[in-house]
Parts: C-alpha cells; structure tokens; sequence
C-alpha cells in the first residue's frame, strides 16, 4: 500500500517535471521559430510595403514568388538563382575533395612539413577571410577573371580555394579509423589511393555529409565576396546581392514582400541538401566507427 | 559574326593600354557605361541603350562598342574609386559622393568647351553642386533632395504651407530620426554648416540660442498628438492604410505614393514652421546626380562627348518621359509640358527656394550620428526642456570633431 502510495508520487513527481520541461522548451521552440515565421508569412502577404501594423497578414497571396520569377528585366532573380546554385555545387564538389583528401593526408601520412602545416593552418584560420579580400580581387583582375563569364569561376576558386585549411574535423574522424584496417589494405597490395576511396571514405559517411553541407552552405549564403567581385556585372549577380538590392530605397517598399519570398526560396536547396543527409549528420556529431 | 570577333579583340587590348586603333578615319573605341537597373530595363524603354545609340549616330567618326554595367547613383562613385581602371569610363553618381572620386583622383575634369555647354543649360547652384576646388567634375542630369506629399482630401494648399496649421488638420509623419532630414528644422533657424557649405575650416554652428529654441520646438512637436516619426517604411504604410495624411520623403517613393493617393496626391516644397510666433522656413538638404568620366578612361574624348550627351536636354527629355526623372536643364524647363507636372515643379522649387545645398566636404561625415542621436533623444524622451541646452550644445561639439582629435 505504502509502496504503491510511494510509486505513484514518484510518477507524479515524474510528470509535473516533463509538464514543466515541455513547457519551458515549448516556449522556447516558439521564440526560435518566431523570426522564420515571420518571414514566411510576410511572403505571403498580400498588402504592400515595408512596414505594416499588425503581426499576421490581412490578405495572403502567391503573387511575390510569382512576381519573383515574372518580373525579370530590373531584378533577375532566377538568373541569380541559377548563378549562386552553379557556383554552390562546384564550390561544393571542389572543397568537399580538397577537405578529404588533405585531411587523408594529415592523418595517415607522415611526412616532414606535417606538424608546421598543421599549424600554419590553425594560425590562419584565426584571421577572417576577409581581410584577403582586396588583394584576392586584384590577383583574379590581374589573372583576367573579373570580367564577363569568367566571374563565376573567379567566385568558385575564391570559395574553394581555402578550404584545405579547414581539415580538422575530418582528419579527427579518419584518426578514429584503427590504423590496422589500412595495415590490412596495404598487405593486400593497395595503393594509397585504394585505401582512402575503397576503405576509408565508406567508412566515413557521416563526416562526408558534414564536409558537403558545410561546403555547400558557405557559398551560398554569401554576400561580400560576391559584392567585392561581380562590381557592376550584374548579369553574374549572386542571390545574396539580389536580395540586398531589393532592400534599396528605390525598392524597397514595392520589392519588400518579394524579398521575403526569396529569403523563403533560397532556404529550399539547404532544406533539401540537409533532410536527405540527416540521417548520416548525426551519426557524424557522435563520432565513432563501429565495427 | 566576324566583325564581333574583330570588335572583342581590339576591346580585349583596349582594356589593357593604349591601342586606339584607327581604320580608314573611323576611331574604334570601347566605352564602359554604368547606370542603374531602370534606366537599362526593357520595362521601363532603355533609356541608356537608346541613347549610346543615338550619340553612335551622332558620331561616325567612331567605331563604338559598348559595355553596359549596372551600378546605381548612390554606390557607382565608390565602386569606381575603389579601382578606377577596372571601372566604367562613363557612370552616373549622386554628388554627395564627389570628394570619395575626387580623393580617389578617379573622375575627370570637365573643361573648355564642355564646361560652357553645361554651364549655360545649368542653373548655377546646379553645378556647384557637382564642383570642387574651382573644377567641374560631373554633367548634372537631375537634383536629388526631398520635400512634401500630402492628402489632398485632408489639406488646402493654404494649409500646406505651415507644418503647425497641418498638424492641427491630419496626421503628420516626418523621418525624425535620420539625419538628412532632421536639421531643416535647425538651417531653417539660421543655422549653418561649413559657411555657405564649401568652407571646412568655419565648421558647423548649430549653436547658441538659435539652435536651442529649434530643440525646444522639436520636443513640442514630437508630444504633438498628430505628429508620428517616420522611420523603416512606417510613413508610406501610415499613409497606405490611411492613418496618416503627408510625408516627407523623395521622388522614389512618387510611384507608390501616387498609386495610394491617386487623384488626392498633393505634393510641395518644404513648409514653414512657427516658431514663438515666427514664420521659419525648413530647409532641405539638396544635391543633384550626376553623369561622371573616369580620369584613367583610354578614349577619354569620346568619354567626355558621350557625358556631355546623356545630360543634355535630349536625353533629359527621354529620362524624364521613359522614367520621370525630373530634370534640371534650363531650357527644358521652359517646356509648358513638363514644367506642369506637379512632382518637377516640387522638386524644383525645393531646389531653388526650399534648401540648402548639402555640404561635401569630408568634415560632413562628423555631421550625421550626432544629428540622428539628437531626433532618437527628443523621441525617446531623454532630451526635454529641461536638458535641452546642453544637448543642443553637445550635438553641436560632436557635429564639429571626428571624434579622434
């Protein structure tokens, strides 16, 4: 009887806790979801402008993503789009092999200049990457790559060029990997290159999906390179510098609504990129190689 | 097919020194042109195209290709001073921005005969605005300040012209706290920045008693019932949904405004405000966009011609039909059909008679924040009458120091 007594407060003990836990993470939820919300709804929004009294729309509409793709001849937005996915994805493909395969290296070779790049990589990734950004401009003018078609691969290089300094997650998850299965590989006669496409890379999958994502995110969302680099091209225009313009004085109070539109549609491809990859992801955080 | 592959290659060693290639008399040249999106739109008739084209026309002497870039007046002067040989050789800049070209030696000056063309279809303050140290630096296409919509339905044109008398009839919004609005209050009071604008070591006086009782009248008029602050958007949405009946903004917000207020758009110069019984006149910052040549240019005759064209009366015309880009030369002023319009004659009258010219000397940079910190404190509530003074004075010490010496 007591025994029993005893249970069932335990239980309500248990539950006036997950009460409390839940509301607390509700609210919680609520404050971070708030701002997306926001954004999502005044897509939607049918009245105009920049600046509206009340939270929720009076009247809701698909007119701004259709205005988006429609109302081409000031704004490109789908030739921006199509720019910023171009450069994503090669950005992307190119830093997803430099990050691998130097963190390949770092963890299974030995080699003399091993520890000195190691740190050399760790003193520059203290500096933001900005502050090369005149001098990168004016290497790529002097190289010819400012102008024209030639934009786009300036902007791929410019993203993808640094990324073999940002090895060290990837190198932590290949030293998780024994060193004896390599032993094995190379017993049976493969070569470096065998061992690091055959054995290692599907045993890595998870940090892959890691290096993919962030790759791809970094090039996407960016505004300063491209801004520094396409100048007064604007057939070569980027998302990032679409969106800005559509917040000009001259635009902004007939483009404001369209620019939440396109805040909502440039989040698709990382919703996308990141749904089909979060099995992998967070098998990624935890670390370890089983089996 | 072949004469475009010939054209790329002369263009590719032009952009690289000093070939001007010349066959049979006929100059090839290769002009960079920067203007805004609108002006190269098909939407909005391609104002730029059609007149690099007609200037071909005009010009058989030269062989012309040109490169289009899209860079608006307000970002072109530092895009192109940032690195003048990979800019356009001819672009469009609002002249606040002329010492950035200047500093940069990056803009060309114009001189002789191209100098008296522009200087007689031009009002005088009109190029002094694009002016500095003696040299004209840009062909001014259009003045650029701000003045006053209104809700016909709710004003007179009689009670237009004093912002008390509106008050007490509707609902007035006015950007309080950005600064290249506020102080036409404190000049309207006689107070003054750089002298007459041009003088960097006289600095700013908005000081003493004159800058005191504006101060005064500002913390009245933001307690006033009827009037609300202006600030992200919220004016042009007050006057949307119909809470609020004038504004004080530009001629990019024409377009919208007209689209709200319809039949009931008024718009004006600038209203006098009373103060202790006086009638003072606000005055607005004014300043003017204008057509620029980059000094580094390898064709810079042609540079020059083709400026000297998309300012002239013709292209004025064709801006001001394709766009409503109110012009500024004297002649086609003159014209009845567009000196009816309401908007140019607004704008021009805040030019001429409602403003001051907005000071470009690098010492004007200390002017803004102190300026914004002034309106934020009356509407926050931290400058009152009783703190005025000071707060008048310390806007005035910050307004003349850089902060660093």
């Amino acid at each position: 009887m007591a025994a029993a007594k005893r249970q069932r407060s335990a239980k309500r003990t248990k539950m006036i806790n997950n009460t409390i836990v839940h509301v607390v993470l509700a609210i919680l939820a609520m404050i971070w979801v708030f701002p997306i919300l926001w954004v999502v709804l005044t897509s939607f929004r049918a009245e105009k402008g920049s600046y509206v009294s009340t939270f929720l729309p009076q009247s809701y509409t698909i007119a701004n993503y259709a205005r988006l793709f429609s109302d081409t001849t000031i704004l490109n937005f789908p030739r921006m789009f199509a720019n910023t996915l171009f450069i994503a994805i090669c950005s992307c493909i190119l830093s997803t092999f430099y990050v691998l395969s130097v963190s390949y290296c770092l963890s299974r070779l030995r080699f003399k200049l091993r520890k000195p790049y190691m740190n050399m990589a760790m003193i520059l990734g203290l500096f933001p990457g900005f502050m090369s950004m005149v001098a990168v401009y004016f290497i790529l003018k002097a190289l010819g790559l400012s102008e024209g078609g030639l934009i786009r691969l300036a902007l791929i290089l410019c993203y993808s060029g640094g990324a073999g300094l940002g090895f060290q997650i990837a190198k932590g998850f290949f030293d998780t990997i024994p060193l004896a299965i390599d032993e094995a590989a190379l017993i049976d006669g493969c070569t470096r290159w065998q061992i690091f496409t055959r054995i290692t890379l599907p045993l890595s999958k998870p940090v892959i999906v890691y290096t993919v994502l962030t790759s791809f995110i970094g090039p996407w969302v960016d505004f300063i390179f491209a801004k520094v680099i396409c100048r007064a091209n604007a057939d070569y225009y980027t998302v990032a510098i679409g969106l800005w313009r559509m917040l000009e004085k001259e635009y902004i109070d007939s483009w404001y609504t369209c620019f939440a539109a396109g805040a909502v549609l440039i989040s698709i491809p990382i919703a996308i990129l990141f749904m089909f990859l979060q099995r992998y992801y967070v098998d990624g955080m935890s670390g370890a190689v089983k089996g | 097919m072949t004469a475009m592959m010939g054209l790329l290659a002369l263009s590719g060693c032009g952009s690289s020194g000093s070939s001007q290639a010349q066959v049979g008399g006929v100059q090839n040249v290769r002009l960079m042109v920067w203007a805004p999106s609108e002006d190269q739109s098909k939407d909005s008739g391609q104002w730029l195209q059609k007149c690099c084209e007609a200037f071909a026309e005009q010009h058989p002497e030269y062989n012309i290709h040109f490169v289009y870039g899209v860079a608006d007046e307000a970002t072109a002067a530092t895009q192109v001073a940032q690195d003048p040989e990979a800019s356009a050789d001819v672009f469009m800049f609002a002249n606040d921005n002329l010492t950035v070209l200047t500093d940069a030696k990056a803009a060309a000056k114009f001189g002789g005969i191209y100098e008296e063309q522009i200087m007689s279809t031009n009002s005088q303050t009109v190029t002094d605005s694009v002016r500095a140290d003696g040299y004209l630096y840009g062909v001014p296409f259009t003045t650029n300040t701000w003045y006053m919509y209104y809700d016909k339905s709710v004003f007179s044109e009689e009670d237009v012209k004093n912002l008390d008398t509106m008050l007490e009839k509707g609902v007035v919004s006015f950007p309080f706290t950005n600064s290249w609005y506020l102080p036409s209050f404190y000049v309207g009071n006689g107070c003054t920045l750089f002298e007459d604008g041009t003088v960097e070591e006289a600095g700013v006086d908005f000081a003493g008693e004159k800058a005191e009782v504006v101060t005064d009248y500002l913390i009245d008029l933001m307690n006033h019932p009827n009037f609300v602050v202006d600030a992200d958007g919220s004016g042009i949405a007050g006057l949307r949904d119909g809470s609020i009946h004038a504004m004080f903004t530009g001629s990019w917000d024409a377009a919208s405004i007209k689209e709200i207020l319809g039949e009931n758009m008024g718009v004006t110069s600038l209203p006098t405000y009373t103060l202790n019984g006086e009638e003072k006149q606000m005055m607005a910052y004014a300043g003017s966009k204008a057509i620029g040549v980059n000094a580094t240019s390898d064709h810079m005759v042609a540079a020059v011609q083709l400026a000297v064209y998309l300012g002239s009366a013709e292209a004025q015309k064709l801006h001001y039909d394709l766009r409503n880009v109110v012009p500024c030369n004297t002649e086609l002023l003159q014209d009845p059909s567009i000196s009816s319009d309401m908007l140019v004659m607004a704008q021009n009258d805040t030019f001429d008679r409602t403003s001051i010219l907005q000071p470009f000397v690098s010492a004007m940079a200390n002017c803004w924040t102190p300026v914004e910190n002034m309106g934020k404190g009356i509407r926050n509530k931290t400058v009152t009458h009783e703190n005025s003074k000071e707060q008048t004075q310390a806007m005035n010490d910050a307004m003349n120091s850089n902060g660093i010496s």
